[in-house]
């Protein structure tokens, strides 16, 4: 094994021994296909410059800095300082299981985050994270994918309601958010993937809205659509009457609440048939839920 | 998971007869479900549906996208 490259991207809060931290790493080896227990080199680790691109692109886009890029979500001024980032690339570990936290799917072009091997892999180079971005250059696959955050509700949270039921903003997890991206990916990729992992299967999923989506805090079911989407910590929510420009389809149940740019689709819906996807903004609940999601952690 | 390019769905629509519109929604429809479970607390009913799920996508890929080649269709990367 080569010496690991560990960057700081930005410090985050210096003052607390466990700030909220985003990891992003070159993915060692490639389980292909998924599930197998076969394992190949990825080719990132054979093109530094690639992925150091890839980290790049990641930051600006969760801090609102591509060009034309309407959603900032983290360029908020009392969170953006207290985000840590930091960056891994360790070339030369041989392609087995405990360096692989990517699979090249069976049955799609998904890169899939092997979720499990998030904490045992950092924890080697003495790191730790909240989400961990594992960035691929697979030849054969390149779709982003992302698994929820498994909170850790035995511990702290700061509570919220969402429709009258309490749940919590937790402060630690079990397994972190994870994504598997390609070197390739470009517009609100990374930040739609975020959004995903930031989310929580205990407290709240973030959910993909150009499907039909099972009922979460961004989406729910139901005709005819009704004015309020949701009540969250007392606030009345309104609904998204006509999905922006997209409208919803015959035939489905599920509607989604109002936008900040009513005239482009929201983050987690199609945002790649806007005329410029980067224009792109969250919902209502979408945006709140993760900055509030994201204030307690960095409050812990 | 991230949205299926639209010059991708174009390509696949194009270029396999046997695709068609719906079928491409359910497909990206059950890609998507799959990552809203907790796959490591899943209760059995949970991972029934998933074996269905599952069972259902390798339909899906058998007849959208094996035939143009494999994973890598479309524009990619």
């Amino acid at each position: 094994m080569s010496t690991p490259v560990i960057k700081v991207i930005r410090p985050g809060d210096t003052s607390k021994p466990d700030p909220f931290t985003i990891c992003i790493v070159a993915n060692p080896a490639l389980e292909a296909p998924r599930g197998a227990g076969q394992f190949i080199t990825d080719p990132v680790v054979s093109d530094q410059p690639a992925f150091d691109a890839a980290v790049t692109y990641i930051h600006n886009c969760l801090f609102g800095l591509l060009p034309g890029q309407g959603e900032a979500l983290l360029a908020v001024p009392d969170i953006a300082p207290k985000v840590r980032i930091v960056s891994l690339f360790v070339p030369g570990l041989p392609p087995q299981d405990a360096n692989s936290l990517v699979a090249n799917d069976s049955i799609s072009n998904q890169l899939i985050a092997r979720r499990a091997m998030a904490i045992p892999f950092l924890s080697r180079f003495g790191l730790t994270a909240d989400v961990v971005y594992c960035v691929s250059k697979s030849s054969t696959h390149s779709r982003a994918t992302a698994w929820f955050t498994s909170d850790d509700d035995a511990a702290g949270g700061l509570p919220f309601t969402l429709d009258g039921i309490t749940f919590h903003h937790r402060f630690h997890h079990l397994i972190p958010g994870t994504i598997a991206i390609h070197t390739g990916a470009s517009s609100l990729t990374a930040l739609h993937e975020f959004q995903h992992a930031l989310s929580s299967y205990s407290n709240g999923k973030i959910v993909d809205l150009y499907v039909q989506s099972p009922p979460a805090v961004n989406c729910k079911h139901g005709r005819p659509i009704p004015p309020s989407f949701a009540n969250y910590n007392g606030t009345n929510l309104g609904s998204d009457p006509t999905r922006d420009s997209l409208g919803y389809p015959a035939g489905w149940v599920s509607f989604y609440c109002a936008l900040h740019n009513q005239n482009v689709p929201a983050v987690m819906d199609n945002y790649p048939l806007a005329t410029a996807p980067e224009s792109c903004e969250n919902d209502v609940i979408t945006r709140r839920f993760i900055l509030e999601r994201l204030r307690a952690k960095i409050s812990r | 998971m991230e949205p299926l390019k639209p010059e991708d769905k174009t390509f696949i629509l194009e270029n396999n007869p046997q695709a068609s519109p719906e079928e491409i929604e359910e497909y990206e429809q059950l890609l998507s479900v799959r990552f809203t479970e907790d796959p490591d607390l899943a209760p059995e009913p949970a991972l029934e549906s998933a074996r269905s799920r599952e069972s259902r996508l390798t339909e899906l890929y058998q007849k959208l996208i094996a035939p143009l080649g494999g994973p890598a269709v479309g524009s990619g990367q």
